[in-house]
């Protein structure tokens, strides 16, 4: 099984709770205090309202001093959260291991998990086809970022990265569609360094579409983010830097969603025991559960049904990071194992092997094993 | 699973949803002759715009394809996806209820993902506010609904991928669902793209000046551009073994594919990174250049791409370039999809022995190089080898897929 481990050597979180893992563990171990949330939604769109819901932005994001302010306005949010999360994520790695060259861009890429790419974006530039005088009359500028594949794309550009670029739908499984591309091109040889993980950008547009399905759970406010983690191969750099940790399976399964919601939960339980027995985990090792659906109205409690069918009553503590993110959708996966990597940091979640899942209305589900860093040297895998 | 690994893996069941046809075979007989399947546009209001014609899927009945699925619960790209996931699976002879139960699953490629529902739902932001959305819309409109619909329909407990790395992805799924099944990690990949005519694509090409007039003309001197383009298509890959212990028909081998981002431009393409993609390809799929027999070309039909393309191919084969043709001359730029009808075709056409026309040449472009075989015109009757299939997108998502006769 060790060779299909792979090293998480390195990460870029940008969440509600601010830059990086720290304020996320922060605001985790002191949910209560971390509603810094205000009524202001971010880069709030040509005066739409936003509905009656609570909205959690990216904190302290200020993309003019990150990104500077070239070009800064045909980006997406979207764009420029992925952008910041990757460049964050690349700057860790040259702290400790220096810059990438040229050759070993080449063989770097990003893989994005997105549900639709820039919901507003691509809301305002149909909205221009029905408004203008001619519908063709569009912002060409805007015209790449109303696709999906443009925070990847854009973010290559700006780091230079010619390897595997790839972008995945999967809504609130999607951070998990990207780390499985990943994993597979990693394995197959195909690159040999992949930021991969997941964004979800706030919007009018999207607030509403919560709003209007009532898809959320009692308090969850919508909110949003982008986490990305550099993958390479188990020990593909003996002298490289310390991995935050390994990650030891990825699965996913799926059910046709007219079986019912029960179905899908028999399915996350069936894609968990695979997973665990594919990285040579028993269930009664897993430590640590970080759950996907924990802010979805109906489905938390069917993800909850599977967890149990695998665990027992009780079982591994969960953690739950809607509380601090809020139900972040397509970026869900990613900063929920950016959660746990950074309580496992900050020594306040239990180390050893942690679990993050991700349920879909769709009759998508998935989840990945993850295996802290300190405690890898252990035997058994 | 007691083979060993990696596997070998080959396409036997085919699956197409296009403007030419429904089914593989309907397509491939279209492709062959030469037709055209591009028509005043249908599913969208085009007035007002100066380009009115799309390659679009005309009198499509969902219903009529799916058996298991219930239409109205999934936006018209899904609908493609599953409908070509469906004829794939009859094309292969495989019984569904076998294939339900083994380890399977999907990968589909898409451009804009549900675009139809998203435009109904910016249709009635403009008209009634965001209050008004239609939860039921909202509900259709994330385009990893697209695999997912494929998997709903044909019961695949396995996963559902969907790519979305725009006019490249169908490439990126079907190389992605090979090393599924080569590895041994599933046992059955079905895998495509689909996408779906909307105001928001055909706007934004439109506003970009990359429209044609009357059809796409790859390779043409006077070549003016693309047209937009819809569809749905499905490719069935099982091991080799398997597919021989069956007794069933093989088109095609899968030997390999390749990726690179050019990282230099979100719209405008670029040799040296395209170059380095075909070497990538041969390098993963084991040939050499003067191995491959064919190019199925993205060959959009701008003026930039097709001239970048032929350049990139020169890089790699020098003065000896094989027969490259573009069945956008027909179908138009299916998008997320286009990909997928190039390894559909060049499937067939190692099997059935044709190369596919660049059906609407008029005089070949000189600045190509003279000695450019585009396959003008009219189908040519050869049996290709090996044939290479590019995908190259915005965004600088580039990927190539090599598939070969099945060598005993």
């Amino acid at each position: 099984m060790t060779a299909a481990v792979l090293d998480i050597v390195g990460c870029g979180v940008l969440s509600p709770a601010g830059s990086g893992l720290d304020p996320l563990a922060a605001a985790l171990a002191a949910p209560e205090g971390s509603a810094a949330s205000g009524p202001d939604a971010p880069d709030g769109p040509g005066g739409e309202p936003f509905p009656p819901l609570e909205v959690r932005p990216v904190a302290d994001f200020r993309p003019q001093e990150r990104l500077g302010r070239k070009g800064l306005s045909r980006l997406t949010r979207s764009d420029q959260l992925v952008m910041a999360a990757c460049g964050e994520a690349l700057a860790g790695l040259a702290r400790t291991a220096g810059p990438l060259d040229e050759e070993a861009r080449g063989r770097t890429g990003i893989v994005v998990g997105t549900g639709t790419g820039s919901v507003r974006r691509l809301a305002e530039f149909t909205r221009d086809t029905f408004v203008q005088e001619r519908p063709y009359m569009v912002n060409p500028s805007h015209f790449p970022g109303t696709l999906m594949n443009s925070p990847a794309g854009q973010s290559a550009i700006r780091y230079g990265l010619t390897g595997v670029n790839s972008t995945l739908s999967g809504g609130p499984v999607a951070g998990l569609s990207a780390l499985r591309f990943a994993r597979n091109a990693l394995l197959g040889g195909h690159a040999d360094r992949l930021l991969a993980g997941g964004v979800e950008e706030l919007s009018a547009q999207s607030a509403w579409a919560w709003y209007r399905t009532g898809a959320l759970g009692p308090g969850v406010a919508v909110g949003e983010g982008s986490a990305v983690f550099v993958l390479e191969r188990a020990g593909a750099r003996p002298h490289g830097p310390a991995p935050l940790g390994h990650l030891l399976a990825c699965e996913l399964r799926s059910t046709d969603p007219a079986e019912g919601a029960a179905a899908v939960g028999r399915r996350l339980a069936e894609c968990v025991g695979d997973a665990l027995r594919g990285a040579g985990v028993a269930a009664e090792d897993v430590a640590v559960v970080v759950p996907g659906a924990a802010g979805r109205r109906g489905w938390s409690a069917v993800e909850e049904r599977a967890l149990r069918r695998v665990f027992g009553d009780g079982g591994p503590p969960r953690l739950a990071a809607q509380s601090v993110l809020g139900e972040t959708h397509s970026a869900g996966a990613a900063l929920h194992l950016a959660a746990l990597l950074a309580c496992w940091r900050d020594g306040t979640a239990p180390g050893g092997t942690g679990l993050v899942t991700a349920v879909g209305p769709d009759g998508q589900v998935g989840c990945l094993v993850v295996r802290r860093a300190a405690d890898a040297a252990e035997p058994g895998a | 699973m007691s083979e060993p690994l990696p596997r070998r893996v080959v396409v036997t069941g085919l699956g197409a949803v296009s403007s030419l046809g429904i089914g593989a075979e309907a397509v491939a007989q279209a492709l062959r002759a030469g037709r055209s399947g591009i028509g005043p546009i249908e599913q969208f209001d085009s007035a007002g715009f100066e380009r009115t014609l799309a390659g679009e899927v005309r009198g499509f009945r969902p219903e009529e394809h799916l058996r298991r699925i219930d239409p109205r619960r999934w936006g018209r790209s899904a609908q493609f996806a599953a409908a070509a996931a469906r004829l794939a699976v009859a094309d292969s002879a495989m019984d569904p209820e076998r294939l339900a139960g083994s380890r399977a699953g999907s990968s589909f490629g898409t451009t804009n993902g549900e675009s139809a529902v998203l435009g109904r739902l910016a249709e009635q932001w403009v008209e009634d506010g965001l209050a008004a959305l239609d939860p039921a819309a909202v509900a259709q409109a994330d385009a990893g609904r697209i695999a997912a619909a494929a998997n709903a329909e044909l019961g695949l407990t396995g996963e559902a991928q969907t790519l979305g790395t725009a006019c490249a992805a169908s490439n990126y799924a079907i190389g992605y669902g090979y090393d599924q099944v080569r590895s041994g990690a599933a046992d059955i990949m079905l895998c495509g793209g689909a996408d779906a005519s909307n105001r928001a694509t055909h706007a934004g090409f439109h506003r970009l000046g990359a429209l044609a007039e009357d059809v796409p003309r790859p390779f043409d001197a006077h070549r003016d551009g693309i047209v937009t383009a819809e569809g749905g298509v499905a490719l069935l890959l099982e091991p080799l073994e398997a597919a021989r212990e069956r007794g069933a028909r093989i088109y095609a081998e899968v030997l390999g594919y390749g990726m690179t981002c050019d990282a230099r431009h979100m719209t405008n393409p670029d040799a040296a990174s395209i170059a380095e993609c075909v070497r990538r390809a041969h390098r993963n799929a084991g040939v050499k250049p003067h191995e491959v027999d064919y190019v199925c070309a993205h060959g959009t039909g701008t003026p930039a791409n097709d001239r970048t393309e032929v350049a990139a191919l020169r890089e790699v084969f020098g003065d000896r370039l094989p027969p490259v043709s573009s069945i956008k001359s027909m179908l138009g730029h299916t998008m997320g999809a286009a990909a997928g009808f190039g390894a559909l075709v060049s499937c067939v056409a190692i099997r059935s022995g044709f190369l596919p026309p660049s059906a609407t040449v008029r005089e070949v472009d000189p600045e190509l190089g003279a000695d450019l075989d585009c396959v003008p015109v009219t189908a040519r009757t050869e049996r290709p080898r090996v044939v290479q299939n590019h995908g190259f997108a915005f965004g600088g998502n580039n990927a190539i897929t090599v598939f070969g006769e099945v060598s005993p």
